[in-house]
C-alpha cells in the first residue's frame, strides 16, 4: 500500500526532516508515527499527500510512484487519501453536513450519492442528529469526529491522520481512536503521527518510531516507550 | 473534470454575499477606474472630431489681380488657375468668389473707415480652397504664389494650423496616456482586491485541495465572482461614459461656434468605447481572479 525507499527530505534552512527511510506499510494496516516534535513525522504525512517532493528516493502509493506524479494528477492521489489534522480544518460557515458534503461535491459526485452517504457516514461517527450545526457549536471531540466523517466519506484507500488527539482530552481521544479502529476494520490503511503516548499503548498496533528523521524503530504490536 | 453549473452558479452565489464588503469593494474599484477610462476615451474621441472638424475650415486663399479686367466670370487664365488647384493633391474643392462678394464680405468683416477705402473694382476676387491635408497648405500656397494672374501673397493660417496640429498632437497622446495608466492602475486594484479576497478564503482553498478538487474546480469559481465583479463594475462605467456624453450633447446644443459642439461624437463611437469598457471589465474580473488565485494552487 506504501512504500518508501530509502527517502531523504531536507528544507531549504538546511534541517534534514527525514534521513534515508525505508517503510512498507501493507493494505489494511494500522500504523502508529511516534516520536517527539520534529522527528519527521508530519514530514512523512506531507510526503504521502505530495505536499512536499522528497530529495532523494522513493515513494509508491496504491502502486503509484507519486515523487514524480504530474501537477495535473495530484488531485487524483488526494480522492485517494482522507486527511484529519490536529486543529480539525473544518469550514466554520458551513454546517456539519455542508462540511462533509463538500468533501464529495468538490471530486464532483452527483448529488443523490451526497444524499445517501453523508448520512450515513455521520451515523457511523455518531453525529448523525448534528447535520446541521456548525463548527462553532460543537466540542473539539465532535469537530474531530467531523472531520473524520469528512476524511471517510469518499470510501478512500487510506486514511492519514496527523496528531488526531493532540487537542482532545484523555476520554474524547479514546473515542476518537475507537472511531479510527472502526474504520480500519472495513480494510482502510490507516496510519497516526502521534506523541500521545496514552493511545498507543492502548491500541497495541504497529509502532514506527522515528527520532531526527531517522527510522529507530518498527515494532509489531508496540507501545510509545522504548523497549517495554 | 465536469464542473457542474450548479455548483459553480451556488458557489460563486454564496461566496459574493459572504463576502460582500469586499465584492463591494471590486465593484467600485472597476467602476471608477472603468468610468475613468471611458471619459478619456470619450474626450480623446471628441478632440479627432473636433480636429476633423476645423480641418474642414481650412482655407487657402488665392487672391486675384484686381487689375486684370474680370468683374464676375472666371475667365481663361482664372480656368487655368482652378485647374491648377483641383488637380493638386492635397486640395479637396476651390469656389471662386467674385470681386463683388469679397468687397461685400470686406464690408461686413472691417470696420466702416477701412472698407470706404475699398471699392468693388480694387478688391481682388479669390478662389478659396478647402485641403484635404491641413498641414500641406504653405506648399500649396507655394505652388500659386507668383503665378500669373494671382496677386501677390497667397494667404493661408500656417500658424494657426500648426497651433492646432500640436495642440491636438498633444491632447490624443495626453489622453491615451491617462487612459492606459488609469486602466493599468484599475487592473493592480482590481488583482489586489481578488487576491484579498481570495487570502480570507485560504483555508477553504486548502481543504478543497486536501479533498481531491482539481485546480480548475478551485479556480471557476473564483473567476466567475471576478467576472461578476468585472461585469458590475463596468455597467456603472459604462453608464457614466453615457450619461457624460448625454450630458456634454445637451450642452452642446446647437451653438455651432461652441468648442462642445466640435466636439460631439457620433453613436457608434460612443458604442465602441463602451463596448471596449465592458469587455475590459469582463476580462479584468477574470484575469484578475486566475492570477490572484495562483499561489494557492499546485504549480
Amino acid at each position: 500500500m506504501i512504500r518508501f525507499e530509502n527517502v531523504t527530505k531536507a528544507y531549504k534552512a538546511g534541517t534534514v526532516a527525514v534521513r534515508d527511510v525505508s517503510l512498507d506499510i501493507d493494505k489494511g494496516e494500522f500504523v502508529f508515527l511516534v516520536g517527539p516534535s520534529g522527528s519527521g513525522k508530519t514530514t512523512l504525512i506531507r510526503l504521502l499527500l505530495r505536499e512536499e517532493t522528497p530529495d532523494q528516493g522513493r515513494i509508491w502509493v496504491a502502486g503509484r510512484e507519486i515523487a514524480r506524479l504530474s501537477p495535473w494528477r495530484i488531485p487524483y492521489l488526494r480522492r485517494n487519501i482522507g486527511c484529519v489534522f490536529q486543529d480539525f480544518r473544518l469550514l466554520p460557515n458551513k454546517s456539519v453536513f455542508e462540511n462533509v458534503a463538500f468533501a464529495l461535491e468538490v471530486i464532483g459526485r452527483p448529488r443523490h450519492v451526497v444524499e445517501s452517504q453523508v448520512p450515513q457516514v455521520l451515523d457511523l461517527v455518531g453525529l448523525g442528529k448534528k447535520r446541521d450545526s456548525l463548527p462553532g457549536e460543537l466540542s473539539g471531540g465532535e469537530q474531530q469526529r467531523v472531520a473524520v466523517a469528512r476524511a471517510f466519506v469518499n470510501r478512500p484507500l487510506l486514511l492519514l491522520a496527523d496528531e488526531p488527539t493532540g487537542n482532545l482530552d484523555p476520554a474524547t481521544s479514546q473515542g476518537i481512536m475507537k472511531l479510527l479502529d472502526r474504520i480500519n476494520r472495513t480494510g482502510t490503511t490507516v496510519v497516526i503521527a502521534t506523541h500521545d503516548a496514552g493511545i498507543v499503548d492502548q491500541m497495541r498496533r504497529r509502532v514506527v518510531e522515528l527520532h531526527r528523521g531517522e527510522l529507530v524503530r518498527d515494532q509489531e504490536r508496540g507501545v510509545y516507550g522504548y523497549g517495554t | 473534470m465536469a464542473v457542474s453549473a450548479q455548483y459553480v452558479a451556488r458557489e460563486t452565489a454564496t461566496n459574493l454575499w459572504r463576502n460582500r464588503l469586499m465584492t463591494i469593494a471590486a465593484i467600485l474599484t472597476v467602476a471608477v477606474s472603468l468610468s475613468l477610462v471611458g471619459v478619456s476615451l470619450l474626450l480623446r474621441q471628441g478632440v479627432a472630431q473636433a480636429t476633423s472638424q476645423w480641418q474642414h475650415g481650412v482655407n487657402v486663399l488665392v487672391f486675384l489681380d484686381p487689375t486684370t479686367p474680370v468683374p464676375t466670370t472666371p475667365t481663361a487664365q482664372q480656368h487655368t488657375i482652378d485647374q491648377q488647384l483641383t488637380q493638386l493633391p492635397y486640395v479637396k474643392s476651390c469656389t471662386y468668389s467674385s470681386q463683388a462678394a469679397d468687397y461685400a464680405q470686406a464690408k461686413r468683416l472691417l470696420d466702416p473707415s477701412a472698407a470706404s477705402v475699398l471699392s468693388v473694382a480694387t478688391t481682388p476676387a479669390s478662389w478659396r480652397c478647402v485641403l484635404s491635408q491641413p498641414s500641406e497648405a504653405a506648399a500649396v500656397a507655394r505652388q500659386f504664389t507668383g503665378f500669373p494672374g494671382v496677386d501677390g501673397q497667397v494667404q493661408y493660417p500656417q500658424k494657426a494650423i500648426r497651433t492646432m496640429e500640436t495642440v491636438v498632437h498633444v491632447l490624443d497622446a495626453v489622453f491615451l496616456v491617462l487612459a492606459v495608466i488609469l486602466l493599468l492602475s484599475a487592473a493592480v486594484l482590481i488583482l489586489n482586491t481578488i487576491r484579498l479576497a481570495i487570502f480570507a478564503r485560504r483555508r477553504e482553498v486548502s481543504v478543497m485541495k486536501l479533498v481531491g478538487a482539481t485546480n480548475w474546480f478551485i479556480r471557476i469559481p473564483f473567476m466567475f465572482e471576478g467576472i461578476v465583479q468585472g461585469v458590475a463594475g463596468a455597467a456603472v462605467a459604462v453608464l457614466v461614459t453615457i450619461g457624460l456624453h448625454a450630458v456634454l450633447d445637451h450642452f452642446a446644443g446647437h451653438d455651432v461656434n461652441s468648442l462642445l459642439y466640435d466636439m460631439r461624437t457620433p453613436a457608434p463611437e460612443v458604442a465602441m468605447t463602451v463596448v471596449l469598457v465592458a469587455v475590459i471589465g469582463v476580462v479584468i474580473g477574470a484575469a484578475g481572479s486566475a492570477i490572484g488565485i495562483r499561489r494557492f494552487l499546485d504549480s
